[in-house]
């Protein structure tokens, strides 16, 4: 009886929280709460409030969508996953409070789509310690530098690789001015580095700017700027600071080119900063490179018409944390960080679901999963490699891809 | 679970410490700091550059961290010299703002938003697993001894200037009582107990980074202190604890009440948050333990 209680996952936890409200450290041996025969737990650290709360929601319920379809297909290995999801408030503190809930009480294997590189660099040591996998969006370069023993992947293209994207884009274009402005970030020096290294041999002059993402308006900025005239302007931003300076640079007149990052200039930008203003901007995004079926089967999955590069990074987080623990024939962290890159790089049937990828498997044949974010293959460092880019104009309010 | 209680005991010394801090400035001697978080985030930086690129011991770096941020705290004081109340509020405000663009852009001191990792932990590797409890049990002895100084500054004739400087400025000036260097004061030892808070922080995340000094962790402390009771020095740590609590047991709500959304019970937990400062509020205005003044006796009926 006592054991059947103790099996009971609810009740399990609810015993959890009752540990928590007494605050007595010792009531429960931590061995009672290791993984038994129960579900297996992977966990989304996703931004519900804060700086990314605009993603956050989307990412956490396309991770649901995918462990519920795998569920709803028999699990896996005959062991149903469960879906657990902090918020991390876009703040590494909250993050690691967040984390460590998730690690030290809810003991989940993965921990998927952290967004933002602070949040990531404050929790990556506490999977690395407890063995749990990352798999994540961060975008800093500096992440994949942290002796993480290999539990850390990430889907983003770390910054160099964009940063260079605007730099052909400004050759292409025979651009004589390139003027580069965006927030203070952990990868804004770097890219504009790698803007300044590839443009200035070919004789094109580059100015920087970096602002303070959290101000209301950008007029001294953007007049600052026109007075040195350019022909070319890169717009570095997220979203939230992307829809302002489009709003005042619109207001100002401004009538060069104008490219920036897809993750800002998404269809929300379009909206926020209105059709007139955004009008034949610019923007490079990183695209899927063998066709996109994973990205129009996602589309159905939840039902929505324009997808978010982070909507299509959640799911290939869910995806690949799934046919790792199949391939391994286990469901930890270890399990899932030694095996993924034999599920996402090397021979094999491409897929690109988790449940035909787990019917493969239970096949006996090895599968290559191609993503609705990419081609998903990692360098030992974590990073992605080999990503292809493409660049989009916004034409009459839709965001369209443009050949250069 | 034991580990997770541990490490949220933690956080909730460190914050009961910074809510010491808090009182000191702002329970004992009235001058609202919002700005704590700029001297939690100094305490940090000082302590993670010293160790970090200059391979200082953690506990010197500490202590540096301690006379770095009483001096930012006796130096600020002088800017506010003539603002009370909601001026001084909005200058502190704008204060702890400024440090965090400050960390945010000068890279070569503070490496901007990448954050400094790798900041020494005391003893890691010889404890290892260990690390985490011992930690948790070094963070309480700082709180107390923090808190047993505190306790007697308030007990003090100082700590008595003070209050009677948060009663009246102007009254305890015509006593003969020097304001300015009082408050210089108070805000040093103040600061200086934040900046603790800070490193303390620093060497057991191991990882500071700006974003982790926004003006939410101020109001939390704020509302530690408020809840707890104003110008209680237990009663800041007991608010610091209740807080920790309050926002980690929402998290298991979410097998309470499953018809709400995780995006919602995001939002809720602030709320939540909110609400219980207002019940607080509206139960007992004083907070949860009033603060102990002195009972006003007839010297004379002594004799």
């Amino acid at each position: 009886m006592t054991k059947r209680i103790l099996s009971n996952p609810t009740r399990r936890r609810a015993l959890a929280g009752g540990a928590a409200l007494l605050a007595a450290p010792a009531i429960l041996p931590s061995g009672t709460l290791a993984q038994g025969a129960g579900p297996v737990r992977i966990a989304g650290l996703v931004s519900l409030t804060g700086g990314g709360s605009a993603f956050g929601p989307n990412m956490r319920a396309v991770h649901q969508a995918v462990v519920d379809e795998v569920n709803a297909a028999g699990g896996v290995l005959g062991r149903r996953i469960e879906y657990l999801s902090e918020d991390d408030q876009t703040n590494p503190e909250a993050g690691v409070r967040g984390a460590r809930k998730l690690i030290d009480v809810d003991k989940v294997s993965a921990i998927l789509s952290v967004w933002a590189s602070s949040v990531g660099t404050a929790v990556l040591p506490l999977c690395w310690e407890n063995k749990v996998m990352m798999i994540a969006i961060c975008a800093a370069d500096s992440i994949a530098l942290l002796p993480h023993q290999g539990y850390f992947v990430r889907t983003q293209p770390h910054t160099e690789l964009q940063g260079t994207q605007f730099a052909n884009f400004a050759i292409k274009r025979g651009a004589k001015h390139l003027y580069v402005m965006m927030p203070q970030t952990p990868f804004t020096e770097s890219t504009m580095k790698g803007v300044k290294d590839t443009c200035e041999p070919k004789g094109i002059k580059v100015s920087t700017m970096i602002y303070d993402a959290k101000k209301t308006t950008f007029r001294s900025e953007i007049d600052d700027m026109m007075r040195a005239r350019p022909d070319m302007l890169m717009m570095g931003g997220y979203q939230p600071d992307a829809i302002v300076m489009a709003k005042d640079l619109f207001r100002a007149n401004f009538k060069q080119t104008v490219i920036g990052f897809a993750y800002g200039m998404t269809p929300q930008f379009v909206e926020g900063a209105g059709k007139e203003a955004v009008e034949n901007m610019y923007s490079v995004e990183p695209v899927p490179s063998a066709g996109a079926s994973a990205y129009a089967r996602l589309k159905t999955l939840i039902k929505r018409d324009e997808l978010d590069i982070y909507v299509c990074q959640a799911y290939d987080h869910a995806n690949l944390a799934i046919l790792s623990m199949a391939k391994a024939g286990a469901f930890s962290g270890t399990a899932i960080r030694d095996n993924i890159r034999k599920v996402s790089d090397g021979p094999g049937v491409v897929v690109d679901n988790a449940i035909d990828g787990l019917k493969a498997l239970a096949a006996g044949r090895d599968v290559n999963y191609e993503g609705a974010s990419g081609p998903c293959k990692f360098a030992d460092n974590g990073n992605i490699i080999d990503v292809q880019f493409r660049y989009n104009q916004i034409r009459d309010g839709k965001i369209v891809e443009v050949k250069l | 679970m034991t580990s997770y209680l541990i490490a949220m005991a933690t956080f909730a010394a460190i914050y009961a410490v910074l809510g010491l801090a808090l009182n000191v400035m702002w329970g004992m001697t009235g001058m609202v700091n919002l700005g704590l978080v700029g001297f939690y985030a100094v305490g940090a930086y000082v302590s993670a550059i010293l160790t970090v690129k200059l391979g200082w011991p953690i506990a010197l770096g500490m202590a540096a961290a301690i006379v770095a941020t009483a001096a930012v705290g006796a130096v600020t004081t002088f800017g506010l010299l003539r603002l009370r109340d909601d001026y001084l509020a909005i200058v502190t405000l704008g204060f702890a703002e400024v440090v965090r663009t400050v960390a945010e852009n000068e890279i070569w001191l503070t490496r901007g938003t990448d954050g400094i990792s790798g900041i020494p932990q005391p003893l890691k590797a010889a404890l290892g697993p260990d690390f985490n409890p011992a930690y948790l049990v070094f963070c309480l002895v700082v709180l107390g001894v923090v808190l047993a100084l505190v306790e007697r500054l308030r007990a003090s004739p100082f700590g008595r200037v003070l209050r009677a400087i948060r009663e009246d400025p102007q009254i305890a000036a015509v006593a003969g009582k020097n304001v300015l260097r009082f408050k210089v004061k108070a805000f040093a030892i103040g600061g200086a107990i934040a900046g603790l808070a800070g490193a303390l922080y620093g060497h057991y995340s191991s990882y500071i980074v700006p974003e982790i000094y926004v003006p939410l962790l101020t109001v939390y402390i704020f509302l530690a202190v408020t809840a707890g009771g104003v110008g209680n020095n237990w009663g800041a740590v007991l608010g610091a604890f209740i807080i920790v609590f309050f926002l980690e047991s929402t998290r298991f709500l979410i097998q309470v009440i499953p018809w709400l959304s995780p995006v919602q019970l995001a939002s809720l937990r602030e709320f939540l948050v909110g609400l219980g400062l207002l019940l607080v509020l509206l139960l007992r205005p004083r907070g949860l333990l009033p603060e102990p003044l002195p009972k006003l006796s007839d010297p004379a009926a002594r004799r």
